[in-house]
C-alpha cells in the first residue's frame, strides 16, 4: 500500500488552503458584524455544516449513509441535558458525556451490522433512531417527552459570542481529526472500502474493522454536536431525533459534495443561513430543500465541492 | 382478558399487515428490479389517499372507482417520476447508484410531503365510511365493511400482481431484469420500459393501499411516514427483494404493531419493531425467508 504523503506540516497547510480561508473568515465574522441576528445565522449555519461534515465521514469515505444520524445527535443532546439538569454536572463535562454515549450507541449499531453490507447499516441505524425517538417520547419521567426538556445554557452572558467560539473550536477540532485520519494510511483504507469492498479485502484491508472506526467516530462527533446544540438551544423535544433532521443533514452533505469534508460546511453557510432567514415560508422552504436535493442528485451528484474542484482544474490548465 | 378485544386486535393486525404487505411488495420490486432503496413509497400512499378522498367526497364517485382512480393516478405519477428523474440519473450515476438513488428518493419524499402541506394544509381529510355498516364475525365482534373490503382489496391486488409477474410476458420480462439485467437486455428486453413499469407498479401498490384505508386513516400530508417505516421493516424481516415473503412478513409486522399498541401502549410499536429487527439481524441477516435476489449487498 502506498503511503499517503501527509502529516508533514507543509503538506498539511497546503491541503488546508480553502478550508483555512473559510475558517479564518468565519472566526472574524463576529468582529465586524454587530448584528446579533446575523451572528446567530452564522452559528446555525456552522452547526448544520459541521453535522454535514461529520456525516460525510461515513457517506463520502466508507459509502455508508447513516440514516439514523439524528438519533446519535439527539442522544448526545439528551445525555448532557439530563446530566446537567438532574445531577448538576458542568456543561463541558456534559459535552464529553454526550460524545461518549453516542459513540457507544455507534459501536453497538456497528457490531450488529458492519459485517453486512451498507444498506443494513443505514436501515438498522434508521430503526434505532425511530426506536430512540419513540422511547424519548414515552419515558416522560426521564426526558419529559413532548413537554420538552429544558437545558441550562453553557454561558451566563447574554452575548452569542462565547457559544460561537465554542462551536468554532469544536468544528475545527472535528475537521482536523477527520482530515488527519483521511490523510493517513487508515484514510486510504477507508477510500478503498468506499470504492470497492471486494478489492479492498483482496488487498488485505479488513473492511469491518475500518468501517467500525469511521462509523463510531462519526457517531461520537454527532453526539458532541448534539450536546452543544442542547445547551445552545435550551430546550429539547423528541423532534430532534426525527428522520427529517437526518434528511436535512444528508441533503446538506450531498449539496456540498460527498467526499470533500469541507463541502458540507460550505453548504451549511450557503443553504442553511438563507433558509433560516426564510423560516416564515415553512412548507415552501422545505419544498425548495427537497427539490434542491433531487436536482443535485439528478444533474450534478458531485455537488458544490465538485464544482469548485472543476473550476480549480480549469484555472490550473489556463495557467499553463 | 376480554376475548373480543383480542379478536379485534387480531383483525386490526390482519388489516394493517395486508396494507404493509402491499407497500412492502412495491419496495421489494424496486429493490429487486431497479436496485433502488426507496423512501418515497409512503408518500405515494399519502397521494393515493388524497386522490381517493377528492374522488369520493368531492365528486361523489363510487368507492371502487375512487380507489381505482387512486391506483391509476399514482401509477401515472410513478411513470412521471421515473422518466423525469431516475432515467436521467441512471446515465450519470454509474458506481454510486445505490446511494444516489436512495438519496434521490429521500429528496422526492421530502418534496412531495411538503407540496402536500402547501396544497392541502396540515388538516385531516377523512371520510366516515365508503360503505356504511358492520358485519359480525366470530359471534360478538363487529367489523366494519370498509375494513373487510380493504383487506380484500389488498389480497386481490397482491394476487393479481403475483399472477401478472408469473404468467404474462411482461411479468416474465420484469423478473428476468431482476435476475440479470445484462442477460435480459441481450434477450431483447427494453430495460428502460421495464424500469418505468416496475417503478409505476410499485407506486400504484402504495396508492391503492392509501386509498382503500381512507375511512380508517384520514388523508394527511405526513401520513405516509409510518407505513413506509413499517413496510421497510417488513422488507428487512422477509428478506430483501423477496416478494412472496413480504406477505407473511407484513402479517407478522401488522400483528406485532396491533398487539403492542393495544397491550403496551402508544410509542412502543416502534421500539418493539426495532428490537425484533435487531434479533433478526443477529440470528439470520438474510431475513426470515432468505432471499433469492442478491443485487444490493452482493455487488
Amino acid at each position: 500500500m502506498q503511503r499517503a504523503d501527509s502529516l508533514t506540516p507543509r503538506a498539511f497547510v497546503s491541503q488546508l488552503g480553502l478550508p483555512l480561508l473559510m475558517i479564518i473568515s468565519l472566526a472574524t465574522v463576529p468582529l465586524f458584524v454587530e448584528d446579533e441576528y446575523i451572528r446567530h445565522l452564522t452559528l446555525v449555519g456552522m452547526l448544520f455544516g459541521a453535522q454535514a461534515m461529520v456525516s460525510d465521514f461515513t457517506i463520502g469515505f466508507i459509502n455508508i449513509s447513516n440514516f439514523g444520524f439524528a438519533a446519535f445527535f439527539g442522544l448526545g443532546a439528551y445525555t448532557t441535558g439530563i446530566l446537567t439538569t438532574r445531577y448538576g454536572i458542568s456543561p463541558f463535562v456534559g459535552l464529553i458525556a454526550g460524545m461518549l454515549m453516542s459513540g457507544l450507541l455507534g459501536v453497538f449499531t456497528g457490531v450488529l451490522t458492519m459485517r453486512l453490507r451498507g444498506l443494513y447499516v443505514s436501515i438498522m441505524a434508521w430503526f434505532m433512531a425511530l426506536a430512540l425517538q419513540a422511547l424519548t417520547l414515552v419515558m416522560v419521567d426521564v426526558t419529559r417527552g413532548a413537554w420538552g426538556l429544558f437545558v441550562s445554557p453553557m454561558f451566563k452572558s447574554e452575548s452569542i459570542l462565547p457559544s460561537f467560539y465554542t462551536l468554532l473550536i469544536i468544528t475545527i477540532f472535528i475537521y482536523i481529526v477527520i482530515k488527519t485520519i483521511i490523510k493517513s494510511k487508515i484514510g486510504l483504507a477507508f477510500r478503498a472500502i468506499g470504492m470497492d469492498v471486494d478489492y479492498a479485502r483482496a488487498s488485505g484491508v479488513n473492511p469491518t474493522r475500518y468501517k467500525m472506526v469511521a462509523f463510531t467516530l462519526s457517531c461520537a462527533f454527532a453526539g458532541l454536536l448534539g450536546a452543544f446544540y442542547a445547551h445552545f438551544i435550551g430546550i429539547l423535544t423528541p423532534e430532534v431525533m426525527g428522520t427529517q433532521h437526518t434528511v436535512e443533514t444528508i441533503a446538506l452533505n450531498v449539496i456540498g459534495g460527498r467526499g470533500s469534508v469541507w463541502g458540507g460546511l460550505l453548504a451549511g453557510f450557503l443553504v442553511i443561513a438563507p433558509f433560516e432567514y426564510l423560516k416564515s415560508l415553512m412548507a415552501v422552504r422545505l419544498i425548495i430543500y427537497g427539490g434542491l436535493l433531487v436536482t443535485v442528485m439528478v444533474f450534478y451528484p458531485a455537488g458544490m465541492a465538485g464544482l469548485i474542484w472543476k473550476m480549480g482544474d480549469w484555472l490550473k490548465k489556463r495557467k499553463r | 382478558m376480554d376475548l373480543s378485544l383480542i379478536w379485534n386486535t387480531i383483525l386490526v393486525g390482519l388489516l394493517r399487515g395486508g396494507l404493509y404487505s402491499l407497500i412492502a411488495i412495491g419496495l421489494s420490486i424496486l429493490l429487486g428490479v431497479m436496485s433502488i432503496i426507496s423512501m418515497v413509497n409512503g408518500e405515494l400512499y399519502m397521494i393515493g389517499a388524497y386522490i381517493a378522498y377528492f374522488a369520493f367526497a368531492y365528486f361523489g364517485l363510487n368507492p371502487l372507482v375512487a380507489i381505482l382512480m387512486a391506483g391509476i393516478g399514482t401509477f401515472l405519477l410513478g411513470v412521471l417520476i421515473e422518466k423525469g428523474t431516475f432515467r436521467y440519473m441512471r446515465r450519470r450515476a454509474g458506481e454510486d447508484w445505490y446511494l444516489n438513488s436512495f438519496l434521490l428518493t429521500v429528496g422526492l419524499s421530502f418534496f412531495l410531503k411538503n407540496v402536500a402541506v402547501l396544497l392541502f394544509k396540515p388538516t385531516y381529510r377523512g371520510i366516515r365510511w365508503y360503505w356504511e355498516g358492520t358485519v359480525s364475525v366470530f359471534g360478538s365482534v363487529g367489523i366494519s365493511i370498509d375494513r373487510l373490503v380493504a383487506l380484500l382489496i389488498a389480497m386481490v391486488s397482491i394476487t393479481t400482481l403475483q399472477l401478472f409477474l408469473r404468467n404474462t410476458n411482461i411479468g416474465r420480462a420484469i423478473r428476468a431484469v431482476s435476475q440479470d439485467e445484462r442477460g435480459a437486455m441481450l434477450a431483447g428486453i427494453n430495460i428502460g420500459n421495464i424500469f418505468t413499469l416496475s417503478f409505476a407498479i410499485a407506486c400504484m401498490m402504495g396508492g391503492i393501499a392509501g386509498a382503500s384505508m381512507l375511512s380508517i386513516t384520514p388523508a394527511f400530508p405526513y401520513m405516509g411516514t409510518a407505513p413506509n417505516n413499517y413496510a421497510w421493516l417488513v422488507v428487512m424481516l422477509a428478506g430483501l427483494g423477496n416478494v412472496s415473503g413480504a406477505i407473511v412478513g407484513g402479517l407478522i409486522v401488522g400483528m406485532v404493531e396491533a398487539f403492542s399498541f393495544q397491550f403496551i401502549g402508544e410509542g412502543w410499536p416502534a421500539v418493539i419493531s426495532a428490537v425484533i429487527l435487531i434479533i433478526v439481524l443477529v440470528v439470520k441477516p438474510s431475513g426470515i425467508f432468505g432471499s433469492a435476489v442478491k443485487g444490493v449487498w452482493e455487488r
